[in-house]
């Protein structure tokens, strides 16, 4: 708070004085209000305004108890919902970290190479980038035929149709959410920091748990949201690569909002998948420490 | 998210020829833009309306599926160059229905208050269009402008929902049957069961439209889908929740069967005729067959809507593709069976012989039953509860 008062105080010296021109004020008050509207409008026209007519729509024909409904009928869809969403976002800081670490510290001069390489396959549309693992992992295809020859997999099984061929295109149509974030919090990082952790005689692991993780955090926090957020959501994923046994919450509501008498119930399951999220997020950040995040 | 591409446009888009009930999918996807839509759709819709008003020459306005005229582009289309040219009436036609439910979102209350949605004519799913007929949201035909309706096929001439076709007739019939790849499967498959062989476990996928699945899977159990009761049809519902338990389905899928099925992935599938007859087009040795107890039909009627502007002219363009002649390459080019009697003599020896266009009078073909909306959601809730929660 006081770091956000005094530049303020600094900015605007004659306000003291009693001299203050009132047409400037009257501007500088209405400055951020303008800066805001475009945005705000844009929210409320198309979030705000919907989000309420479908929170409307979900206490119809039964009010609150569609809530329970969806919860009992779905509850299996619900449970896989999240543990895949949350598998694929562990993988995700898995693979993402180290990968972000090793662009940020010893990228040198080939670090936006290194990201342009992350980065590239977002110049293929996410649906041709899901198409195409199908192409891979087909029964015939050449991935399943190593599997089988080496013995991983015997020969009925397969992969597409797995849990494991959702989670791992979710994981990896997600990654780059993961590592940009975790890259811009480690590229900010002072290394001198870690010079004077060595020089107060630190382990480099100390170091890295007490300096680097520490002031990466708000990466892994946004990264975190940024692969998770959408993963529990999806439903292109387990559509092209899954099974009637990986079906996600996104998949129910996209197949059968058309029909009118779920309607109000599909609402509820949004408005449960929204809440769920946010308690998710909620937690989250207090195990991370809000502090450190904000 | 952004991320949420359409998969269904991005596909119709990558694949030129795409059946009807591909788009049937699209419907729900569309819905996301329902909380704007309806007064932009109203907007647009009385605008066109009013400008297509006086003169009964001055033209009319079709809403339809796409894919249900040649080439899927009206200003192109012999049917209605033809139209035009022997009636001088104008032709606006929009192939802008993706789905009964979101076309019902759209225009159902609009219709209701018997406000016209400045079309002369629209065209539903059997089901739907009895609905429509029931709560009297169309007009009955006029059978001096429109005699050529004596032409209908008898199988489909007298429905229960609209005897004597008064306001409803047929413009596309498509069939639901099987496709599968015989190397796979060792040998031919006439037995719809075959589904649910435990041979093919894992190997089999069946349709998320309730409609189709449980259609043919009563037909497996010896009933019949268009008379079957509400018991029968859950039962079916419920031996397609035990298969699924027990692993037999490698999925229960809309529009994206085809992509496993053409990888050789899928070695049977509940599947659309529009799209076997593509996917052979790629896939020499794909089958397509219609089982021995029977498939099932979907039929597609065109209505006039009440607060038609012009609905003289919609009877005349119904007579008009009525008329053997004009029906024959019309159905020969959109690979639907013509619902115009005679209608094959005017077409070429390869249509007459391709069972998409002229299927085989065995085995039969059902219609699946127009049942009230409280059945339907008592069936479609049970189905989506054995096959997706």
């Amino acid at each position: 708070m006081t770091a956000a008062a005094a530049p303020s105080r600094f900015r605007r010296p004659r306000r003291e004085d009693g001299g203050d021109d009132s047409g400037v004020s009257a501007r500088r008050w209405f400055t951020p209000w303008l800066l805001i509207a475009p945005g705000g409008l844009w929210l409320l026209i198309f979030f705000v305004f919907p989000l309420f007519s479908l929170g409307r729509l979900s206490l119809q024909d039964g009010g609150l108890s569609n809530y329970s409904t969806v919860i009992s009928d779905n509850s299996t869809v619900i449970i896989r919902t999240f543990v895949y969403a949350t598998i694929s976002t562990l993988a995700a800081i898995i693979i993402g970290y180290p990968l972000a670490y090793v662009i940020a510290t010893k990228g040198g001069k080939y670090k936006n190479l290194f990201l342009a390489l992350v980065i590239l396959p977002f110049f293929v549309t996410y649906l041709v980038r899901t198409l195409s693992w199908k192409i891979l992992l087909f029964d015939n295809g050449p991935v399943v035929g190593i599997l089988q020859s080496v013995g991983i997999l015997n020969d009925n099984q397969g992969i597409l149709g797995s849990p494991f061929a959702v989670v791992a295109a979710l994981t990896y149509n997600f990654l780059p959410f993961m590592v940009l974030p975790i890259y811009v919090s480690l590229e900010k990082l002072d290394h001198r920091l870690l010079d004077a952790a060595a020089d107060l005689y630190s382990s480099p692991s100390r170091a890295f748990r007490k300096i680097t993780l520490r002031l990466s955090l708000p990466g892994l926090f946004a990264g975190t949201l940024l692969t998770f957020i959408p993963a529990a959501g999806d439903f292109v994923n387990s559509e092209l690569l899954g099974s009637d046994r990986t079906v996600m919450i996104g998949q129910i509501i996209e197949k059968n909002f058309g029909k009118e008498f779920f309607r109000p119930e599909l609402s509820a399951l949004s408005f449960m998948l929204m809440a769920m999220i946010l308690v998710g997020v909620i937690v989250y950040a207090r195990l991370l420490g809000t502090e450190e995040i904000a | 998210m952004s991320n949420s591409i359409d998969p269904e446009i991005l596909e119709a888009m990558a694949q030129h020829r795409t059946s009807r009930r591909r788009f049937l999918g699209m419907g729900g996807l569309a819905l996301g833009g329902l909380a704007v839509g309806p007064t932009l759709l109203a907007a647009c819709s009385s605008g066109s309306s009013s400008s297509g008003g006086g003169s009964n020459n001055a033209g009319i306005t079709v809403l339809n599926w796409p894919l249900y005229i040649e080439g899927d582009e009206p200003s192109t289309s012999a049917t209605l160059k033809g139209f035009t040219s022997s009636t001088g009436i104008k032709v606006d036609y929009r192939n802008s229905i993706d789905g009964n439910e979101s076309f019902n979102t759209k225009y159902q209350a609009t219709l209701e208050k018997g406000d016209g949605i400045g079309a002369d004519l629209i065209v539903l799913t059997s089901w739907n269009a009895a609905a429509y007929i029931g709560a009297g949201l169309v007009q009955p035909f006029d059978s001096a402008t429109f005699p050529n309706k004596k032409n209908v096929i008898s199988r489909l001439a007298n429905p229960s929902w609209d005897p004597g076709r008064a306001k409803s007739i047929p413009w596309a019939v498509g069939q639901t049957g099987l496709a599968y790849w015989p190397d796979k499967v060792g040998g031919k498959i006439t037995d719809v069961n075959a589904i649910f062989d435990p041979k093919f476990k894992g190997k089999v996928t069946i349709l998320d439209e309730m409609r189709d699945t449980v259609g043919l899977t009563m037909l497996g159990m010896g009933t019949n889908p268009t008379t079957g009761t509400t018991t029968q049809m859950l039962a079916a519902v419920d031996k397609i929740e035990k298969a699924r338990d027990a692993g037999q389905f490698k999925k229960v899928t809309g529009n994206s069967y085809t992509e496993d099925l053409a990888l050789g992935d899928t070695w049977i599938a509940v599947a659309w005729s529009g799209d076997v007859a593509q996917l052979q087009a790629d896939n020499p040795g794909l089958e397509w067959v219609i089982p021995s107890q029977g498939g099932m039909l979907w039929v597609d009627n065109a209505m006039i809507p009440v607060g038609a502007k012009n609905p003289e002219g919609a009877n005349k363009l119904l007579n008009y593709v009525y008329d053997p002649a004009v029906a024959g390459p019309l159905y020969e080019s959109i690979l639907y069976i013509p619902p115009v009697t005679g209608a094959e003599k005017y077409m070429t020896a390869t249509a007459q012989a391709s069972p998409f266009i002229v299927p085989p009078a065995t085995p039969p073909l059902y219609e699946f039953d127009v049942i009230s909306p409280d059945v339907a959601e008592e069936v479609e809730r049970a189905f989506v509860a054995a096959t997706e929660q």
